[in-house]
């Protein structure tokens, strides 16, 4: 019964394309008669008699529709933006259906040579039977005939919000065609004419089959309507025919409902600890900020949230993402294959995309876990036109450190707190503004003297001009900054404030244009970088701390896009980028000149250039070129090919094995020149047993040259002239991602296994710049075996058990392998860098999701989600490190999270 | 100092999320310990200069060092003059106080030549040039009462120490020191040797740097913290400073040193590495050398400590030497137990006479941790 209500409400919208041959002529102005009216009007003039149900038409009125002297575009036009459809038979009726079109037999066939077979009409029969699925035409049945391949296209949205979809995929099974919807939820698909069976799927909505008899090219617009509780799909994945259809080979889309299923930590969701279920990410330890993609360190991914880039993307040092999983719509991940349109970081782009708030009603979502709450909050303030969305978490733990007794610790505190805001505002049907706003905090305090705090803002404005049904564009502007701040009083005559700042100001043009068989992206952006690396201030006046500003550094980074997919023939597509940019390091600055017969330090500085303000200091830049082939063998499996080049002009600087709270990010400059990375990868997609299974396996290679690391036991911190203190190094990096994974039924579980290898060396020319004699060594999140497996059994719609479990190498460390005295002080001496390994890692967490009365849900649906991280109690390796005990160094390891953390989450929806 | 800071805030933040997940790890390592280590400084004072040379020794191993002997050291100035270092202890080498002394202003280089198995292998510093330095302005301490401690316990009470300096010409920017305590401590018997003296080094680095600060001037840095639960501050204690001015090159080498050394492996720490010596081989560069040469003037400051601190003492309880209470025994071994016992208490009057014996010649003979030789600038009592 509930099936075939949901079915009902399912509306579709078509506009016929209406034949040459029109013969019902209508000369009269209806404007504003009511339909009724029309209908008794017309039926007295012309030999049509019309069929319809008085309830559906009752509100509907003619309008003033110009040029308009035929039947059939008086109903076009009245109809549009009902569930209505109408057909017109040879003998004069006009039937009006609501929900479905009307299938048409009119099987006249005039044979001419240039006939393309349609794919299959005769299955139409047996397609109509299986109940409730959607019959539905395009184009004048009379064209069935004509030559060659025709296109449709159209929007999908979400039937409750109306908010477009993207992501979805649109598949035709037995021509193994299919599309995929771009940010706006439009998609474009070629096909010959014929009648075809359409799925239309995405993760978290209900999957939606429509039969399509196809005669001539035309708009398909389609509403999906999302699950009730998010309990249908419980697997990241690429999804499946999205796998084969796709042309980058390493993209992958998660779905927010998919990976709040997914087992919590500390009771929370959290977007980076599902990246890194995905083969091919990875991160140098638990509760370490930042994660790794094939091989790159953690600054080399590009993290945008509304279109900006969020520098800090975590709280608490690590242990939870910086962004709130409430106002993630999905999130893409791109391992390579990157497209054009994106730049800056080399090693990989995750895209979060963003809900916008609920354009029917109000709703709402609160929840409680061990450490946080959050609250939710969405609706329209003008129906249709205009919504908001706010989402705010916050800590409580702030009470735990005042219970400790240990004096240092219970004056010490931590928190965070998290706000998004999101307004979207509908000017018309082809212009779209929303403006967005993030800001995150974070604070410590240790023992009343010392503080630690950062945070993260970022502010978009987007316009969205649709030109017509097959041009896009999107324009916007926005704006990041993190900051961290310390002060310490620990020592009066010390006392300091620090501080290190980062904005950014991003100005981005996208355009995307559909013609025919090609998708053409082009755009440009301009972005332009302010760092100020460190002010270090007294903090009273009784101290004696010398104010010192390090100079600030501005840059302005430029690019032009375009990249064009196209489809070859039916199994060949290819996808040519080109990102040109260029980049320029601005003064004001003083360059220090340096002996260049000798290492960097301040004791080589020969010289001075000082640059005023706007002069240039550098410029660096050159094109990026990105390719991608996909090549379909068959229906079930699919080959492809990518190569992309990418620049990155901003680095983090990080002397420490994972990114350090007070690791500054640093501009390209006279010395320091941009990261460039080259990655080549092949993937191979196959479908097994009735599409219920999936498996790809890809292999990479990678190259980067510039990287930075540091002479041994530099500190970093108001370090003015950071390139005395650089060793740069090259790094590569390759391996192999296999997945297979179940994706249909009550248990669904996927593994993926990796072998990857990530080398660092050292090209310096000085002896302090050479790094295990120049050879190449592990770099620090060189893990080479990784396994992940998630399982997911789904028990009804109200309880699913999920699980995942994952092992890997424990990554490499330097080892302390001799002590020895300096002037009676005892010290250590080291091994070749990463030389040694941690031990292997090993979790295995459990969730269990409750949800309340599915039939309530209208005015409060509750769930709980019950889960246990590290189920198996293993103390995995955190770190290990080494410290000095009188007359003997010891080693001493350490596990953050070395035992079962079971947590409860309620949430609910209002 | 900062990356301290927040390491502890992390390590509370793990302890909170984890309560017992700190184990200690000695990791296997498969390395060779065919290293050079080198510790020389020369200074500015009239006295024997020492170059020590030794093999490194494996980690979690105590104290084992390897002197390295037999092998030619000398230091050469800008003036071309060259002084002869000789062996007098296995693996230390010292100058001649009275050819060679260190003259603010020169430059001064450091040659060795190790000759193993027929492989002569020649070692040279960088020149590196001896340095003034101001005096030390005052040393001092303040009594500190640690609150810490299980319920029910006598508050423990400490002295730590600090030191103020400051250049009146502006130039010394980096600072080193070294310190050596004395002190006087006492066995609670009549025994023979009962008032002796001990003496220990500053085992940790004490560097800074007052390039970030107005005037080159260190204002109260913590040289040490000394907790009653010793038995330093029972009787008199001392406390000898050495103040040493570094180039910049030298204190980024002792930075480098103390940041790789004192905590080390964490996500956070510095990755570490092998600190990069002063010193390199000229026959193979592959070689690796450890440690530094040391070119300084040096100033400084002792003060004494004679003061009253409450606490309890840890270390040398008196109940652990008592064995036993006897009536008539004498010194020496008591042969039917196969024991040396000695009379710390021998009562004679009045009657009836005993004797307490105990079996830890510490208790008896304090010279068994010191020395009964009251060091030359010791003042006060005895």
């Amino acid at each position: 019964m509930k099936l075939k209500f949901y079915l009902l409400t399912i509306s579709l919208f078509i506009s016929l394309q209406l034949s040459a041959q029109e013969k019902y002529r209508i000369s009269a102005n209806y404007n504003g008669v009511s339909f009724k009216e029309f209908v008794t009007k017309v039926e007295s003039t012309l030999p049509v008699r019309f069929f319809y149900m008085d309830e559906w038409v009752k509100d509907l009125k003619i309008g003033d529709y110009k040029d308009c002297s035929t039947l059939s575009c008086i109903m076009d036009n009245v109809l549009s933006g009902t569930t209505l459809f109408y057909y017109i038979d040879d003998f004069g009726n006009v039937v009006i259906t609501n929900n479905y079109a009307v299938k048409v037999t009119n099987t006249t066939v005039d044979k001419t040579n240039k006939y393309v077979p349609p794919s299959d009409f005769s299955n139409s029969a047996e397609s109509q039977r299986n109940s409730g699925i959607t019959s539905m035409e395009i184009g004048n049945p009379a064209e069935k005939n004509n030559p060659g391949k025709v296109v449709i296209s159209g929007y999908i949205t979400n039937k409750d919000t109306k908010d477009p979809v993207p992501g979805v995929t649109v598949f035709i099974q037995k021509l193994s065609v299919g599309a995929i919807s771009n940010e706006y939820g439009f998609y474009t698909l070629t096909l010959p004419r014929g009648i075809h069976a359409l799925k239309f799927s995405f993760i978290g909505m209900r999957d939606k089959s429509l039969n399509l008899s196809l005669y001539g090219g035309g708009e398909l617009n389609v509403e999906m309507s999302s699950v009730l509780i998010p309990l249908k799909e419980t697997v990241i994945s690429a999804q499946k025919s999205v796998t084969l259809q796709r042309f980058e080979v390493g993209a992958e889309k998660i779905n927010i409902t998919s990976f709040k299923l997914l087992p919590t930590s500390l009771g929370e969701s959290d977007i980076i600890k599902s990246v890194l279920l995905i083969p091919g990410v990875q991160s140098v330890g638990e509760g370490s900020a930042g994660f790794n993609v094939r091989g790159g360190s953690a600054d080399q991914n590009l993290i945008l949230l509304y279109g900006a880039p969020i520098y800090n993307s975590s709280h608490f040092f690590g242990f939870f993402s910086a962004v709130n999983s409430d106002i993630i719509k999905d999130v893409t991940l791109y391992k390579g294959g990157i497209p054009s349109r994106y730049g800056g970081r080399i090693s990989s782009v995750l895209d979060i995309g963003a809900k916008e708030g609920n354009r029917n009603e109000f709703a709402g979502n609160a929840g409680i876990s061990p450490i946080t709450t959050h609250i939710s909050l969405e609706g329209p303030i003008i129906k249709d036109t205009l919504t908001y969305i706010l989402t705010a978490r916050t800590t409580y733990s702030n009470w735990i450190f005042g219970m400790i007794k240990n004096p240092s610790l219970h004056n010490s505190r931590a928190s965070f707190y998290d706000v998004n805001g999101k307004l979207t505002y509908d000017l018309n049907k082809n212009n779209k503004i929303d403006f967005s706003a993030y800001t995150s905090h974070d604070a410590f305090r240790f023992n009343s003297d010392t503080t630690y705090s950062y945070n993260n803002n970022i502010y978009a404005l987007k316009w969205r001009h649709f030109f017509n049904s097959r041009f896009f564009s999107s324009l916007s502007i926005n704006n990041s900054s993190y900051r961290y701040d310390v002060s310490s009083q620990f020592v009066p005559a010390e006392a300091f404030m620090l501080s290190h700042k980062v904005n950014s100001t991003g100005f981005v043009a996208d355009f995307n244009w559909f013609l025919g068989r090609n998708e053409i992206n082009f755009g440009a952006d301009l972005t332009k970088y302010t760092i100020s690396p460190g002010n270090y201030l007294p903090y009273n006046d009784s101290s004696l701390v010398i104010p010192n500003r390090i100079q600030k550094e501005q840059a302005w980074e430029g690019a032009l896009y375009i990249d064009d997919k196209f489809l070859l023939t039916d199994y060949l597509s290819l996808n040519v980028g080109m990102r040109m940019t260029s980049y320029f390091a601005l003064g004001p600055q003083k360059v220090m000149l340096y002996d260049p017969e000798l290492s960097k330090s301040n004791s080589t500085i020969i010289d001075t250039l000082n640059y005023k303000p706007g002069q240039l200091i550098k410029r660096y830049g050159g094109p990026e070129f990105r390719v991608s082939l996909n090549f379909r063998i068959s229906d079930k499996n699919s080959f492809k090919i990518n190569y992309n080049r990418t620049r990155q002009y901003l680095h983090l600087l990080s002397n420490s094995t994972s990114i350090a709270p007070t690791d500054t990010w640093k501009l390209s400059d006279y010395y320091l020149k941009p990261e460039v990375g080259d990655q080549v990868a092949l993937g191979f997609y196959e479908m097994l047993f009735r599409n219920n299974f999936e498996a790809s396996a890809e292999i990479y290679y990678k190259k980067i040259s510039n990287m930075v690391d540091f002479k041994g036991g530099t500190d970093l911190i108001m370090d003015e002239n950071i390139e005395k203190d650089i060793v740069n190094v090259r790094g590569k990096a390759y391996g192999l991602e296999l997945v297979l994974k179940k994706t249909e039924g009550k248990i669904r579980y996927s593994v993926g296994y990796t072998y990857s290898r990530t080398f660092v060396q050292s090209v310096g020319n000085f002896s302090d710049e050479i790094i295990n004699s120049g050879k190449w060594f592990p770099a620090n999140f060189d893990k080479p075996n990784d396994l992940v497996v998630t399982f997911n059994y789904i028990f009804s719609r109200r309880i699913s058990l999920s699980s995942n479990y994952t092992w890997s190498t424990g990554r490499p460390i330097t080892y302390p392998i001799a002590t020895y005295y300096v002037s009676d002080k005892l010290v250590v001496t080291y091994s070749d860098r990463n030389k040694y390994r941690i031990p292997d890692y090993s979790r295995l967490d459990i969730s269990l999701k409750v949800g309340g009365n599915l039939k309530s849900h209208r005015i409060a649906h509750p769930y709980w989600t019950f889960s246990v991280y590290n189920l198996l109690g293993r103390q995995n390796v955190y770190s290990i490190y080494f410290k000095k005990d009188y007359l003997i160094v010891r080693g001493y390891k350490l596990s953050v999270f070395g035992r079962p953390i079971p947590s409860v989450t309620f949430n609910f929806d209002f | 100092m900062l990356m301290k800071i927040i390491s502890k805030i992390l390590l509370a933040l793990s302890i909170l999320l984890c309560s017992s997940c700190v184990t200690e790890f000695i990791p296997k390592t498969t390395e060779d310990q065919e290293m050079l280590v080198v510790e020389g400084l020369i200074t500015n004072r009239p006295e024997a200069y020492a170059i020590k040379l030794s093999r490194p020794f494996h980690l979690g191993l105590n104290n084992v060092s390897h002197p390295l002997s037999g092998c030619n050291i000398s230091v050469s100035d800008d003036k071309g003059n060259s002084f002869i270092f000789s062996e007098t202890a296995p693996g230390t080498y010292t100058s001649d106080p009275t050819k060679f002394q260190g003259v603010i202003g020169r430059i001064y280089t450091l040659h060795i030549s190790t000759n193993f198995t027929n492989n002569v292998l020649n070692y040279q510093s960088v020149p590196v040039q001896l340095k003034p330095v101001p005096p030390i302005d005052s040393v001092y301490y303040e009594k500190v009462t640690f609150t810490e401690g299980p319920d029910g316990f006598p508050s423990q009470q400490g002295a730590k120490i600090y030191l103020d300096t400051h250049d009146p010409a502006n130039q010394c920017k980096f600072y080193r020191w070294e310190y050596y305590e004395t002190w006087e401590f006492r066995l609670p018997y009549m025994v023979p040797n009962n008032t002796c003296w001990l003496s220990n080094n500053s085992d940790v680095i004490n560097i800074k740097n007052t390039s970030a600060i107005a005037e080159a001037k260190v204002d109260k840095y913590p040289l040490t913290l000394i907790t009653n639960s010793t038995d330093r501050l029972r009787e008199r204690y001392s406390i000898m400073v050495y103040q040493y001015s570094l180039n910049e090159d030298e204190y980024l080498y002792w930075e480098k040193l103390q940041n790789i050394s004192e905590q080390v492996g964490g996500l956070y720490d510095i990755i570490p590495s092998s600190i990069p010596s002063n010193i390199n081989c000229i026959d193979d560069p592959n070689q690796k050398v450890l440690g530094y040469f040391s070119v300084s003037a040096s100033s400084s400051k002792r003060i004494f400590i004679h003061d009253n601190f409450a606490g309890v003492l840890s270390q040398f309880n008196d109940k652990t030497c008592i064995a036993d209470t006897v009536f008539g025994a004498s010194n020496g071994p008591i042969a039917w137990l196969g024991v040396n016992v000695w009379v710390i208490i021998n009562h004679t009057a009045p009657p009836p006479s005993y004797r307490v014996l105990t079996r830890t010649k510490g208790c008896y003979d304090c010279t068994v941790r010191g020395t009964n030789i009251k060091p030359d600038f010791w003042v006060g009592d005895k």
